[in-house]
């Protein structure tokens, strides 16, 4: 806003009232035949209104003094003279201009005061409409986008500035832990003022706002909108800050609480491979007996069956840690889903002796990307857990489809028995158990993993028992390739056929 | 003995070392050992092994690092063993010229197969330069340019067989996907994976019995490929 000059705004005020008074002047005067002196001092009273509410009341009080002096010299006897005949006269002119004055005052400060309620009422719907959309906001970032988005609409500013400090308590606000918001991004700052505004709550100094104006110093109100502007976003801030905390605590609060649920499950699991493998491990040692060659191979297998359990245990806990703290960094690549699955059946062929094994996954489906070894992890899993639980000589079928142009299903079907409806979706939660199901050789963490890593990949998974068997899905999303390639293009002349050509006439 | 190969294991962990002594030795390697990356850099220089056993995770250097400053003077074959969960790692060490990998816990099969390509692939590079390298039905003739299958010749594109040569070039090695594209396609393209699979499939689909059982060029999930000869 701009401040104009004071001595202009008074002399049109007063302007004003000189012709109010001018043009009704001459009105009165046409009329002093028909209207008595009493009904003109009430006609002027009418104009002093007048001028009051358009020119407030400077304009108000100039057009009391104005009207005196013509109500005087035009209708008061003698006419045409400021000499006043009666003394009864004297006392009403200024009983007139005492209640002209007195209008206009009152009149003039009404209107004062119903200005600043206006302004006063911009202020609250403004703060209203911003505590209202910084509420629901978590993020600094977006804080100080609306805080500066803001501040350049109310001041009008040139550029704003906001600086938010995340590391709090460390107060140096380095850019690192720090949100700078510029408005407008690149804005040149010759000849505008600065203000500045500290972020501060009863935790300390949380960030500045600054503005660049083109006034040399805020007025009263703005100054005071800018600090309330300020408390409000201090305590925005505030808010996300704790927010933030919250979520932090609730997430260690849950790690804890699975690594207790982890520690006793697994304590008892790793027990029992342990026991073998040092039993068995123990009595090959034994120098005092000889152990009869049967018995010695049996100990020997048991020794190799329970590491490998031991690894699997191993393996799946710390896949299982990893993801739970979600250290599971996706090393994506684009891979063909055909070869990886073979790959993945490939290094199970060992395991899978006594089921048949079926692939069912065309090669010409489009390049995925995802994190190989861990997709690998995951056929892995669900192939170990069909061998567990579905019936020797039955089939495992591995087939996969693009579901539609943006996800690939994946399903695996094996002929285990049934899982009761109300426990399907609940097989992926970890050490989840329901009655009848097998528990041996399970560690209770191998759906859980599988769900965890389809879900890092932004897929999703499940179970269902279909008339074809035991079904598990899980999707993986297709992102487009940016590379298109013509193998056949290539084709037309290569250096391997010029050369053979040559070959042939030498 | 005194033609038995030498190997040398760098591991920090005792336990390993007593191991893998044991187990090589009775299969009649000599068997050398360094418990940190400068141990093992100053052994190899001394002794000249055949094949260089490196755990990654050692105490004073990483294993990115024990390779390259390996491969600044020498190509004997290096084994890396890895744990499951520093698979970067190993690619980096891939990456920079080791030739093979075992992943933590291994048998004693798998760590016996690995060092014996890793000893004829380096007899191989150590004599006379062969040109013709044999895998199954399918003859690379990488002098001649020449690629047959059960003794027909099979046609192949020219990026296509540029992989093909490639990788038989350096057969029984794992080649990352980072070494592959760069050699293959050069370094402007070194992380354009489509290609590589797509070229990949080609070239399965035009050597192998089963493209869908390949028994010539072997994925190797989350690495790169390797060749067998």
């Amino acid at each position: 806003m701009k401040v104009q000059p004071v001595f202009p705004q008074i002399f049109i005020r007063v302007l004003l009232a000189g012709c109010a008074i001018v043009i009704s002047s001459v009105v009165f005067v046409s009329l002093r035949g028909f209207l008595s002196t009493s009904v003109i001092a009430l006609l002027y009273l009418l104009v002093v209104v007048f001028c009051t509410t358009l020119g407030g009341m400077i304009s108000g009080i100039a057009a009391s003094v104005l009207a005196f002096f013509t109500f005087n010299y035009f209708f008061l006897p003698p006419l045409n003279t400021l000499i006043v005949a009666h003394s009864q006269d004297i006392i009403a002119m200024f009983v007139f201009l005492t209640v002209a004055i007195v209008i206009s005052n009152l009149m003039g400060r009404a209107q004062i005061r119903l200005e600043q309620i206006q302004i006063r009422e911009r202020e609250a719907s403004h703060l209203f409409e911003l505590s209202s959309s910084l509420t629901t906001i978590r993020d600094e970032k977006q804080i100080a986008e609306i805080l500066a988005q803001n501040l350049r609409d109310v001041f009008l500013a040139e550029l704003v500035e906001v600086k938010i400090n995340l590391d709090f308590p460390n107060t140096d606000c380095e850019d690192v832990h720090c949100v700078h918001i510029r408005l407008p991004e690149n804005a040149a700052l010759d000849d505008a003022y600065k203000q500045s505004q500290v972020l501060t709550t009863n935790r300390g100094i949380l960030g500045e706002i600054r503005l660049w104006t083109s006034n040399p110093s805020l007025t009263h109100s703005e100054s005071r909108l800018l600090k309330t502007i300020a408390s409000q976003a201090a305590l925005a801030v505030e808010r996300a800050m704790l927010a933030n905390a919250e979520n932090r605590a609730k997430v260690l609060e849950e790690s804890d609480r699975l690594k207790t649920a982890i520690l006793s499950s697994v304590s008892h699991d790793l027990r029992t491979p342990l026991a073998s493998i040092q039993a068995a491990a123990s009595s090959l040692n034994d120098r005092s007996i000889t152990l009869e060659p049967d018995a010695r191979c049996e100990l020997q297998s048991l020794l190799l069956e329970q590491t490998e359990h031991l690894n699997q245990l191993v393996g799946n806990l710390l896949n299982m840690s990893r993801i739970e703290a979600g250290a599971l960094k996706l090393q994506k690549q684009w891979n063909s889903l055909s070869d990886l699955i073979d790959t993945a059946v490939e290094h199970m062929r060992s395991q899978v002796t006594q089921h048949i094994l079926e692939v069912d996954v065309s090669e010409d489906l489009p390049l995925i990307q995802v994190d190989a070894i861990l997709i690998e992890q995951v056929f892995f899993n669900l192939i170990s857990n069909s061998v567990k639980f579905a019936p020797i000589g039955s089939r495992i079928i591995i087939r996969a489809v693009v579901q539609d142009p943006e996800m690939m299903q994946i399903t695996l079907i094996n002929q285990g028995p049934e899982i009761p409806e109300e426990h399907l979706e609940h097989i992926f939660e970890k050490f989840y158990q329901f009655p009848g199901m097998k528990q041996e050789s399970s560690t209770g963490l191998g759906l859980s993993i599988c769900k965890g890593i389809v879900e890092a990949h932004g897929g999703k998974i499940w179970a269902e028992n279909s008339s074809a068997g035991l079904t598990f899905g899980f999707t993986l999303p297709i992102e487009k390739s940016g590379v298109l390639i013509t193998l056949e293009e290539e084709m037309s002349n290569t250096e391997v056929e010029k050369r053979k050509e040559y070959r042939t006439y030498e | 003995m005194s033609n038995q190969p030498t190997i040398l294991v760098v591991d920090d962990e005792q336990p390993i070392l007593r191991a893998m002594r044991t187990i090589l030795g009775q299969h009649h390697y000599r068997v050398i050992t360094a418990s940190s990356g400068a141990e093992g850099l100053a052994l190899a220089t001394a002794s000249m092994p055949d094949v260089i056993i490196l755990d990654l995770g050692l105490p004073d250097l990483d294993g990115k690092e024990v390779c390259k400053q390996l491969r600044s003077w020498t190509q004997i074959p290096v084994i890396i063993l890895s744990v499951r969960d520093n698979d970067s790692e190993k690619v980096g060490a891939l990456d920079n010229g080791a030739d093979d990998y075992l992943t933590k816990p291994f048998s004693v099969d798998e760590l016996l197969a690995r060092v014996r390509v890793a000893l004829r692939h380096h007899s191989l590079m150590q004599g006379a330069k062969t040109s013709i390298v044999q895998s199954g039905d399918v003859t690379i003739d990488l002098a001649k340019h020449v690629v047959t299958k059960k003794g027909e010749d099979v046609k192949l594109t020219a990026t296509e067989y540029k992989l093909l040569a490639y990788l038989a070039s350096n057969a029984g090695r794992v080649l990352t996907y980072r070494v592959i594209l760069s050699n293959v396609w050069g370094y402007g393209e070194a992380n354009q994976m489509e290609y590589l699979r797509v070229y990949i499939l080609q070239l399965r689909r035009k050597l192998e019995e089963n493209p869908r059982r390949p028994r010539m060029i072997i994925t190797e999930t989350g690495v790169g490929y390797r060749f067998i000869s």
